[in-house]
């Protein structure tokens, strides 16, 4: 029986379906078509006004409609079955990782509170456990914020602070403030290379990317964390090439780590905690430059090299990044139309 | 908070989350336990491959071998040894996975501090009773049956059997009182160390189990007879009838 259960996969079945309704629409046309000539000599001679061929043609045409719009139908509603059965998915990969995440900040809250309620605890220790759990604190904000800005971002209801800059300097810049949130050795990242020209971009934006790009590269490299970061660019884009000496990925996950809620499983690889929404998000905020992101290891333990390409302002894209500077300034005029009414 | 009867017991610790593991560390040694930390599946079994502990306090989701993987290594080599797990998964199917690889109470998180130290007491308090029960007769026979309190292992008639601690602590206290009334609520204070969580009816479902180990009939109690509302009690007479005595070693 469960050999025969991939029968019953809604793919296979709606496929099935529309091949049923096809055949059922070819035979009926042969049928139509064979018997025609027939049905016309035989009702002239029992009855002339038997067979209209007005009616006849109205008929097939109105029927073809019909069996059309109840396939479009099928089709639309296979189409919506299958994104439900996505979500529900995506909901129960949600569950699972966020779970966890808000649980464990919580529970160290938790039990520091518990711990200063029932015990004697002294003053050097008590300020290292509210040390704690301010971290904790700031790790629950973490996470919340980025679900509800990713929500936002889905939404194109993100409040985006596009400008023009120097492509160089400011990625440049934007790199050195992630590295020195990391805390990483200056010798841990090397950056070379440099850019022409000038990008339509969000500063905060393009930091949430680096530091989502450094936090991975840190959580998923065996010993000391190498990153090489290489600026390019070509007549129309900006190209950032991202590579890190972390333990890398199979070819059949390269393609998935971008999906959200997205984590990789694997005995031979450390089982790293997270949301799987960073590099979902980083995605979203690429795409919402105009540019694009890709990723690709020699495998398992080999590190992996995120290539990013960002349009150059004039070059590539000018209507978009040109719309995306007016939603900016429409926006502050907004907010400032805001402030002064309050 | 009071004195702890297990101070000096040894703990290993197996979380990966620093600050929280900080906080147990912490809160246990404060009781006097002596903690062992593991930030890992796999540093958690080379540490207990290296020491002696007399209790596991256990993460589900860790780096490179899960609490899952780990409580079953662990418990191939110490049937015995206490296992705590305390996890965020807090879904039905992990509890019944935690609980059949062996661990002997699950607790999610996040927990209240006075719960966990009650609970690892517990723990502690019924290993130490075991120990010294079974310690002067580790074996005993009755029947066809032969048990072996130290290691666990059952024999019945021909079949082997490996008992879970609880059922073992249930039959010993049984058949430490023998030919005497045992109600479910003394067994619940003996073996399960009075929990609120655990009702009368988990008495009888352990009662339930151990008859069709060791009765001939478990329709027809001949060892472990019931006392209508009142308990159980175990009994040999039934082989006298058979005009076989039973063996003690």
């Amino acid at each position: 029986m469960k050999r025969l259960r991939f029968l019953f996969h809604p793919v296979l079945v709606f496929v099935f379906a529309q091949l049923a309704w096809l055949s059922l629409l070819g035979l009926w046309i042969y049928w139509y078509v064979s018997n025609y000539i027939i049905f016309n000599q035989v009702g002239d001679k029992i009855s002339p006004q038997l067979i209209s061929a007005k009616t006849n043609i109205l008929a097939l045409i109105g029927g073809l409609v019909l069996l059309l719009a109840i396939l479009t139908g099928m089709y639309l509603i296979f189409i919506y079955l299958n994104r439900q059965l996505n979500i529900t998915k995506l909901y129960d990969n949600f569950i699972a990782n966020v779970t966890h995440e808000l649980k464990s900040p919580l529970t160290s809250i938790q039990l520091y509170l518990e711990t200063l309620n029932c015990r004697q605890v002294p003053s050097s220790k008590q300020k290292e456990f509210f040390a704690l759990m301010m971290k904790d604190a700031d790790r629950l904000k973490h996470l919340i914020d980025s679900i509800l800005e990713i929500s936002g971002l889905e939404k194109k209801r993100i409040a985006y602070n596009f400008h023009l800059y120097e492509a160089d300097s400011i990625i440049k810049t934007v790199i050195a403030e992630s590295v020195d949130q990391f805390r990483l050795e200056e010798k841990a990242v090397r950056v070379t290379g440099s850019v022409e020209g000038q990008c339509v971009l969000d500063r905060d934006a393009l930091k949430i990317v680096f530091d989502n790009l450094l936090d991975n590269a840190i959580k998923y490299s065996r010993e000391s964390v190498q990153i090489a970061i290489h600026l390019a660019h070509t007549p129309k884009s900006v190209i950032i090439e991202f590579r890190d000496q972390g333990i890398g990925m199979a070819a059949k996950e390269q393609k998935k780590v971008f999906d959200k809620f997205h984590r990789i499983y694997s005995p031979e690889i450390p089982n790293v905690k997270g949301t799987g929404l960073g590099l979902y998000w980083v995605k979203e905020i690429i795409k919402y430059h105009g540019g694009s992101i890709s990723v690709s290891s020699e495998g398992l333990g080999c590190g992996s090299l995120f290539t990013i390409e960002l349009p150059i302002y004039q070059a590539s894209k000018t209507h978009y990044m040109n719309r995306l500077l007016k939603l900016t300034q429409r926006r502050k005029k907004q907010q400032g139309a805001y402030h002064e009414k309050e | 908070m009071k004195k702890n009867e297990h101070a000096g017991s040894r703990i290993l610790l197996v979380e990966d989350e620093e600050n929280l593991a900080k906080g147990l560390d912490y809160n246990l040694s404060e009781e006097g336990y002596v903690v062992t930390r593991a930030e890992n599946g796999k540093q958690a079994l080379e540490l207990f491959a290296q020491n002696e502990f007399d209790l596991i306090v256990l993460d589900i989701m860790l780096p490179y071998l899960d609490g899952f993987a780990v409580a079953e290594k662990i418990r191939e080599k110490a049937p015995q040894i206490p296992i705590l797990i305390l996890t965020a998964r807090a879904g039905a199917i992990d509890r019944v996975r935690g609980l059949q690889l062996g661990a002997d109470d699950y607790l999610t998180k996040p927990f209240h501090l006075q719960e966990l130290l009650l609970r690892i007491q517990g723990m502690l308090t019924r290993k130490k009773w075991y120990k010294e029960i079974t310690s002067d007769q580790p074996r005993y026979r009755f029947g066809d049956n032969e048990i072996n309190f130290a290691d666990l292992t059952a024999r019945a008639g021909k079949q082997k059997l490996q008992l879970t601690q609880r059922e073992a602590m249930v039959l010993r206290h049984l058949i430490d009182n023998k030919g005497r009334l045992v109600s479910r609520k003394e067994l619940l204070e003996k073996v399960w160390n009075t929990s609120s969580e655990v009702e009368t009816r988990t008495v009888d479902n352990f009662i339930v189990r151990l008859r069709k180990y060791f009765e001939p009939n478990p329709a027809e109690p001949i060892y472990i007879k019931s006392v209508r509302s009142a308990g159980y009690m175990f009994s040999e007479l039934s082989q006298q009838h058979r005009k076989r005595k039973p063996k003690e070693s």
